[in-house]
C-alpha cells in the first residue's frame, strides 16, 4: 500500500509518520461526531497518537510496506480503538520507569507511560500475525 | 503544525500552532529549536497557547532543547501552558523540569 485507506470504522496506513495527520484526523473526526467532549477526545487523540508512534518505530520498524491497522468503535459510553502492526510485540510491564530520576530527561520512553495515564484501560496481545494494542476510554 | 518566530529584548520566542504528534512537523519545530540553539541563541521562550495538544514526541523535543540550552549556559522557558500540556507535564514530572509562565512577558520578565 502507498496511502491511508478507509474502510467503515477502520484506517490502515504504511509504515510513516507522515501518516499520523490521516489517522488523527479519522479519530478525531469519528469522536466529534459521536458528541464526546473536547478534552476527552484529545488524549484519546494523543493516546492514538503514541500507539501509532511506536507501531511504526518498533512494531513495523519503519518497513514502509507493513500495514498499520486503526479500528475504532463507540459501545455503551465507552470508545474501543486498537492499533494493529505486524511486529512481535512488548511488555507494557518492562519499560523502564520515565519517572526515574535517571530517566526524567530522556528524550523518549514515555510513550505507553503516558497512553497508561490518559486511557481507562490498555492491553497488548502479540501472535504470529502482528501485535494490537487495545486502548478503551469511557466518555 | 505551523511554526513562527520572532526575537524581542534578545530572547528567541517561538510559536508552534497545532498538534505536536511526531512525523514532518514535529522534525519542523526540533529543527528550528536547534537551529536557533547553534546560531548562538541562549535565550527561548516557547509559546505554547496555539498548541491543542502534545504527545511524548513533543515533550522529547522540549526536553532536547532544555537540556541542549542548559548545556550552554542558556535557558528555555514555556509560556502559555495549556491544561492539557499541562496535565502531561504533571503525569511525566516533567513540571518539575521545566519553569513555566502565564504569558510570553512574564517569561521575558523572567530572563532579563
Amino acid at each position: 500500500m502507498d496511502k491511508p485507506s478507509i474502510s467503515g470504522n477502520t484506517i490502515t496506513i504504511p509504515s510513516n509518520l507522515k501518516y499520523l495527520v490521516d489517522v488523527d484526523e479519522f479519530i478525531e473526526g469519528f469522536l466529534q461526531d459521536c458528541g464526546i467532549d473536547e478534552s476527552v477526545i484529545a488524549d484519546i487523540a494523543i493516546s492514538v497518537s503514541e500507539l501509532v508512534n511506536n507501531a511504526v518505530a518498533h512494531g513495523n520498524k519503519s518497513s514502509i510496506d507493513e500495514p498499520i491497522v486503526i479500528a475504532i468503535r463507540k459501545t455503551n459510553g465507552k470508545v474501543t480503538i486498537t492499533v494493529t502492526d505486524q511486529g512481535s510485540g512488548f511488555d507494557p510491564d518492562e519499560i523502564d520507569d520515565p519517572l526515574a530520576d535517571e530517566n526524567l530527561l530522556k528524550e523518549a520512553g514515555r510513550g505507553i507511560f503516558i497512553v497508561r495515564a490518559l486511557m481507562d484501560a490498555v492491553d497488548v496481545k502479540a501472535s504470529d500475525k502482528g501485535t494490537t494494542v487495545t486502548i478503551t476510554k469511557a466518555f | 503544525m505551523q511554526l513562527t518566530d520572532r526575537e524581542q529584548d534578545g530572547v528567541v520566542i517561538l510559536q508552534p500552532k497545532g498538534k505536536i504528534m511526531g512525523g514532518p512537523d514535529a522534525s519542523l519545530l526540533h529543527d528550528k529549536l536547534h537551529e536557533v540553539i547553534e546560531a548562538g541563541n541562549k535565550k527561548v521562550v516557547i509559546d505554547l497557547s496555539k498548541v491543542d495538544w502534545m504527545n511524548s514526541t513533543g515533550l522529547g523535543i522540549l526536553i532536547s532543547s532544555y537540556t541542549t540550552l542548559r548545556n550552554s549556559d542558556g535557558e528555555l522557558k514555556l509560556a502559555n501552558v495549556t491544561d492539557k500540556i499541562q496535565s502531561l507535564l504533571t503525569i511525566t514530572k516533567l513540571v518539575m523540569v521545566f519553569d513555566t509562565y502565564d504569558s510570553v512577558e512574564a517569561a521575558l520578565d523572567a530572563l532579563k
